[in-house]
């Protein structure tokens, strides 16, 4: 099962401050544990939120807001996407996961859809498609 | 330049567990993801379960806390992103445009931070990142 593995933006990241010396080798001690026990998919952070915009949709029009956004907790600083056996196992890495010392942080954990989720309504054509999508994807190299 | 999409849909913080988009809506966005991969700049895309299936940990007093979906008073959650490789911040707002969302959707647009944007100090504290990482979500 894969996850999607949400860390969500604090007011320090929001600020674009940078995390630690310390933090950062912790960081990578845990990445280096996930990518060794086959969990690490991959792992992203974003930019803060005041170099983000947002679109609206309204049938044809189109609203582009720019940020930075309120309700911090709800923003997103960064992501990885793991695999894993379960929910539960997804959970016990997050428990693991270095947290900065001066504030309060928040991860959410998402399970990703698959092809095999989806019911009936994935009619074979669009199974394929996706399928199809999905190996075109994989196979681009950098 | 990489981008993330990330998907907003309004509602979706309190989807049943086994909510599912419907095959007219899997189609729509199908021929969207099409033309982003066409076009050379899709990276990556995924959907996500609803909220009521996840779990949030948090870490007060150094301690990890677990909650379970769903989550009370959150107005706004993730439904699914794209990652996309393009020139500029111009143009992945001109590709969230072309989404054929809805009006209770809505596309955040945040870019992806590259080690090259780091000070050298972080940079070389997060060497090795990107070779953790499969080719085809990197920059090119």
């Amino acid at each position: 099962m894969r996850f999607m593995i949400i860390i969500k933006a604090t007011p320090n990241s929001e600020a674009g401050a940078m995390p630690d010396q310390k933090l950062l080798e912790e960081m990578g001690k845990f990445n280096e544990e996930l990518v060794a026990a086959g969990v690490m998919l991959a792992g992203e952070g974003l930019h803060p939120s005041s170099k983000g915009t947002r679109v609206r949709f309204s049938g044809d029009k189109r609203m582009v807001m720019d940020g930075p956004f309120a309700e911090t907790k709800e923003l997103i600083a960064g992501f990885w996407i793991w695999q894993c056996k379960s929910k539960e196992e997804a959970i016990e890495w997050v428990k693991r996961c270095p947290g900065s010392s001066n504030e309060e942080g928040e991860i959410e954990i998402r399970q990703i859809f698959e092809l095999d989720d989806f019911g009936s309504e994935l009619t074979p054509e669009l199974r394929a498609s996706e399928e199809r999508l999905r190996t075109e994807l994989e196979s681009r190299q950098s | 330049m990489r981008f993330m999409m990330l998907m907003i849909p309004k509602g979706y913080e309190s989807a049943a567990p086994d909510t599912m988009p419907s095959a007219e809506a899997v189609t729509a966005m199908m021929k969207y993801n099409e033309s982003l991969k066409k076009a050379g700049v899709l990276l990556a895309l995924d959907g996500l379960h609803p909220p009521s299936t996840g779990a949030r940990v948090t870490f007060e007093d150094g301690k990890p806390h677990v909650t379970d979906g769903p989550f009370a008073e959150v107005k706004e959650v993730l439904g699914g992103y794209w990652m996309i490789q393009v020139r500029s911040r111009e143009e992945a707002i001109e590709w969230a445009k072309r989404c054929p969302a809805s009006a209770n959707e809505t596309i955040e647009i945040r870019q992806v931070q590259e080690l090259a944007d780091f000070p050298p100090d972080v940079q070389k504290a997060a060497a090795g990142l990107t070779e953790m990482q499969p080719d085809n979500r990197r920059a090119s």
